[in-house]
């Protein structure tokens, strides 16, 4: 009993937070929470900005999934690295937690310095004037796949280094001794124990890189934009009729992440090593 | 055959270092670059008149503000996720499941979303600022306080707190001199995550607080987003490292003290090498 009215409070905060955001978020984006006028029932929101849902949903996908990709292959291996010695593994580990506590944010404003035209690479490079490939708000996001796989390295990193180090040791050993080459011992050992940890972060890194905004805004093109950043455009317009789009697009994104994260856990659970 | 692997081995930790650690290397050299043409490849004079401009302008507020922030959401998601996980874990709720996935689900929604409908809901309410930033980001931190307490209970024996109360020890004393002292790394380490959820947001900040609320992140972006201002950028940022850097230090040194076997060389057998837990701040 006591327990329960303890919970309560967190879990309450929880749902008046989500439920009331998302809920009034939902009804402005069809038109039922004007800021002025009556509520009126209209889908047009969805189906005004003439594609616009459409390249703003797929460049959000886009690099959602090549950071996710990016970021899950470098933590993988970095965590495969990091079981070769202990003193790999303390200097590995230690540069990786490091770096998650590093705020998006201020790794945009350093990747930016990095890679912008006149930025750190270029001159180190030595590239003249006018011919550094635009990384930085360019036609591709590079700069903000970068970024995102940067940091989200690091957690993957840091989650499939704690699964493998309790579990690892024993089974390399025993598959060894099989005669297991390398690649059999990564192939048969190693990757299905991490895929649990590897499947999980790696779906927080995609959910996470979808409703992110500040790395795209700041590292990406004024056009196209992804969904946060467009979004962000419109709620902030002068024109009050932007605003239920605005919402169409925070909703939108809302119903990727939750399926996403929906069908990665339902995948995950169904690896041998879930327990 | 084991050389080329040892070799190989090698390249790759040396490409691991190069990818962790060039990214915030501009950081460093903007920071202390007291003139920096556009072709030369290293600055022409170092300085740390940067770094205390910073605090001749309103860096100073803006620091106090979001150390103000994350403490906030550090003192209200901790305690809040550790009863939240004792409960899970000790099964005293009804609903486990549901009420689990209500703490977690959080973590699977576009923040932003959820302000934007907020925002209108806040302002209607007449909610202050700070109070509406604090609320979102503490929902924000809650999976992550909740899973790293979640998992400290799993490896935590109740029989502790029994064993003293079967010697008479009274409920707060169980609380205080058992229980605390057993969780206090994993305490440690969710309340250094919450923290970082509030010192490190933006959209939050941004979307609520209507730019009346300027943290060091709203600096760091509105120097970033413009041009030529790169050691400005470089010195907020260097400075928006340096709470968490210290924090991550003495919760290494915390975790240290309280298990001094795992100093000098490292047990294969430990599951947690990183002082950190694993949880990504939002951050």
């Amino acid at each position: 009993m006591r327990a329960t009215l303890v919970v309560a409070a967190p879990v309450l905060a929880v749902l008046l937070v989500v439920v009331t955001g998302l809920g009034a978020t939902a009804l402005q984006s069809l038109g039922l929470m004007p800021l002025t006028g009556a509520p009126r029932l209209s889908f047009a929101a969805y189906t005004s900005e003439n594609g616009e849902l459409l390249t703003a949903t797929g460049l959000s996908l886009l690099i959602a999934a090549a950071s996710t990709a990016l970021a899950a292959v470098v933590g993988l291996a970095t965590a495969v690295a990091a079981m070769s010695s202990p003193r790999t593994r303390r200097l590995l580990t230690g540069l990786v937690t490091a770096t998650v506590p590093v705020p998006h944010l201020v790794g945009a404003a350093s990747v930016g310095l990095l890679l912008a035209d006149g930025g750190l690479l270029s001159r180190w490079l030595g590239a003249s004037p006018g011919t550094w490939p635009s990384l930085v708000a360019g036609r591709w996001p590079t700069a903000v796949v970068l970024e995102y796989a940067w940091k989200e390295s690091a957690f993957i990193a840091l989650v499939v280094t704690a699964t493998l180090a309790t579990r690892l040791t024993g089974y390399h050993e025993t598959a060894a001794l099989l005669g297991a080459g390398p690649w059999a011992r990564f192939r048969h050992v190693t990757l299905p124990l991490a895929a649990p940890a590897l499947g999980l972060a790696s779906a927080i890194t995609f959910v996470y890189t979808l409703g992110s905004y500040e790395v795209a805004w700041l590292l990406g093109p004024a056009y196209p934009e992804p969904l946060p950043v467009m979004a962000y455009r419109l709620f902030t317009s002068t024109d009050l009729a932007a605003r239920p789009e605005a919402m169409a697009l925070a909703m939108t994104t809302t119903v990727i992440a939750g399926a996403a994260a929906l069908a990665a856990l339902a995948l995950v659970r169904r690896t041998a090593a879930w327990r | 055959m084991t050389r080329t692997r040892r070799a190989l081995g090698l390249l790759l930790v040396f490409l691991l270092l190069a990818w962790f650690l060039t990214p915030l290397l501009p950081l460093a050299l903007w920071a202390g670059a007291e003139s920096w043409s556009g072709t030369s490849s290293l600055p022409q004079r170092w300085g740390a008149g940067n770094l205390t401009s910073v605090y001749a302008s309103d860096g100073g507020a803006a620091v106090l503000r979001s150390l103000a922030l994350g403490t906030a959401v550090a003192v209200l998601a901790t305690p809040a996720g550790a009863v939240a996980a004792r409960a899970l874990a000790l099964r005293q709720v009804r609903g486990p499941r549901l009420i689990a996935a209500l703490l977690f689900a959080p973590v699977a929604l576009p923040v932003f979303a959820v302000v934007m409908g907020l925002n209108v809901v806040l302002l209607r309410l007449h909610v202050p600022g700070f109070l509406g930033i604090t609320l979102v980001l503490v929902v924000t931190a809650l999976p992550y306080t909740t899973f790293l307490m979640r998992a400290a209970y799993a490896a935590y024996d109740v029989a502790f707190e029994d064993e003293a109360r079967t010697l008479g020890a009274s409920p707060g004393a169980v609380r205080w001199r058992v229980r605390l002292p057993l969780l206090s790394p994993a305490l440690a380490g969710a309340a250094f995550l919450a923290f970082l959820v509030g010192w490190s947001d933006y959209i939050v900040t941004l979307l609520l607080g209507g730019g009346r609320y300027v943290t060091l992140p709203i600096l760091v972006a509105s120097a970033a987003s413009g041009t030529g201002n790169e050691p400005t950028v470089a010195a907020l940022s260097l400075v928006a490292l340096v709470p968490p850097a210290l924090l991550l230090v003495s919760l290494g040194l915390l975790r240290r003290r309280l298990n001094p076997r795992r100093s000098g060389s490292a047990r294969r057998s430990d599951p947690a090498v990183s002082p950190l837990p694993l949880v990504e701040g939002a951050a």
